[in-house]
């Protein structure tokens, strides 16, 4: 499955990465990393993930 | 960091119950520097670093120490506020978040969007005809319980009983904590009492809403949710939906009585509602300010910062900074602005925002549409203008339409 997320919007709270620990990540700099094609087993943690973001700016291409 | 260069930041007495975060002496203190002293730390004073500061890495929740800076160590709200979610951290505080984060997903609460406007349209047509009314005991109190009752399933008849607790146990998030403890300490028993008697029965008769998936979640993962968990959650969702949303929208409404053109405009324009809600949070929240504590010693912005300092970071102050937007000082639910501070940030960002958002925006655009000139027709009693801020009593006329 295939995932973006908007920056433009990102006020990188970190509830991705509370919700879909394998996808979504801080690194050293605080930048958020993620998996922009990730494995469909991941789906569900994803789309917990795209629903707990405050800001909304998650997006599942499919 | 010198001296000589921490003396010019202020000082701010927040203790005083007479302190206002809106006063001149906050606007010079935001001025001279970013932060200020306070008897119980730092205050925060500016957009870039309380946003910065809201997600720190070498910070933390802070609220956790709040009982003690009240001189409270022990007792039923001391022991549910320091394991509840706000006040946990890192893996405990990730656990507990993915458990409640499903049941408050934005699907789930665009469900209940009809069910807001069935209830705002039945607490105004109660007053409507007579052109007045107190805006606290006759809508915002029992909109924002009312709201609970429906995400809980319980009937809307529980209001009153609900409100009065959650009015009690909010006396413990201001600045007159430690005289109110008695009767907060009581309200906490009997949301236990409520919390248990719900969970008994989803247990009993299981559902699919709130209660009967945290019931659920229980049952099926006692490892990832234990039941004092699941129950101290109950209380917080109880606690933390109506007393925020209560004083959220009685602040709403003395801004757009300060604000008659606003007003008129969002009568003639509903879909400024939304925008109307994140106006009113940038510029009169209920939550003034929160928490950071330092988990370690570290510099920001040539201040260094020992482990264990309390930071306050003052939402509003920073929101409304001149030198953070344009106009920051004006109400205008037509400007772009940046976004607020009234739901916090990092990880701990209100879990209850989708449907404060919702509830709020419901509410918003119905009384804009139904009742035209609202004013002043009484005293209004206020909370403490710090912690978490609201009216008790506001004493509302307005044209009916």
């Amino acid at each position: 499955m295939k995932l973006h997320v908007d920056m433009s919007i990102c006020l990188l709270h970190g509830q991705c990465v509370i919700a879909a620990p394998q996808v979504f990540s801080f690194n050293a700099d605080g930048g958020l990393v993620w998996l922009a094609d990730c494995d469909e087993s991941l789906r569900a943690d994803v789309e917990a993930a795209a629903d707990a973001c405050p800001e909304q700016a998650i997006v599942i291409d499919g | 960091m010198t001296d000589a260069a921490l003396a010019e930041a202020a000082f701010l007495n927040v203790a005083d119950p007479d302190f206002s975060i809106r006063s001149q002496q906050v606007k010079d203190a935001r001025a001279l520097n970013w932060y200020a002293h306070t008897p119980y730390g730092l205050a925060v004073l500016r957009y870039d670093e309380v946003q910065k500061m809201l997600r720190h890495p070498k910070l933390r929740q802070g609220s956790h120490l709040w009982p003690q800076h009240n001189g409270v160590t022990e007792g039923k709200f001391a022991t549910w506020w320091c394991n509840m979610l706000l006040c946990v951290e890192g893996d405990t505080h990730a656990r507990l978040r993915r458990m409640a984060n499903p049941a408050f997903s934005p699907k789930l609460i665009a469900d209940l969007q009809p069910k807001f406007q069935v209830l705002a349209n039945r607490l105004i047509d109660a007053f409507i005809d007579r052109g007045e009314c107190d805006f606290i005991a006759e809508f915002t109190e029992p909109y924002a319980t009312g709201v609970i009752c429906d995400l809980l399933g319980l009937p809307f008849e529980k209001w009153r009983e609900l409100a009065d607790i959650a009015a009690d146990m909010g006396l413990a998030l201001g600045v007159t904590f430690k005289e109110d403890l008695p009767k907060i300490e009581a309200a906490v028993a009997r949301l236990f009492d409520y919390a248990e008697e719900l969970a008994a029965d989803r247990e009993a008769h299981p559902s699919e809403d709130f209660i009967g998936l945290l019931v659920k979640a229980n049952r099926e993962n006692p490892d990832q949710l234990s039941r004092q968990e699941m129950l101290d959650m109950i209380v917080l969702a109880i606690f933390g939906g109506i007393d925020t949303t209560r004083n959220q929208i009685g602040l709403a409404m003395d801004m757009f009585v300060q604000h008659p053109d606003q007003w008129a405009l969002l009568g003639q324009r509903p879909d400024l509602a939304k925008a109307a809600v994140e106006e009113v949070m940038r510029t009169r929240p209920t939550t003034t300010w929160v928490t950071r504590a330092a988990t370690e010693d570290f510099e920001f912005q040539g201040l260094k910062i020992a482990e264990g300092t309390t930071l306050h970071l003052w939402g509003q102050a920073a929101a409304m900074d001149p030198a953070a937007m344009e106009n920051a000082e004006t109400f205008d639910i037509t400007a772009a602005r940046k976004p607020h501070f009234g739901f916090g940030g990092g990880t701990h960002h209100c879990l209850g925002h989708f449907i404060a958002r919702g509830d709020m925006t419901a509410a918003l655009a119905l009384m804009a549409a139904r009742m035209k000139n609202p004013r002043y027709a009484g005293e209004v009693v206020w909370l403490p203008d710090s912690g978490n801020t609201g009216a008790v009593t506001m004493p509302l006329a307005f044209d009916k339409v």
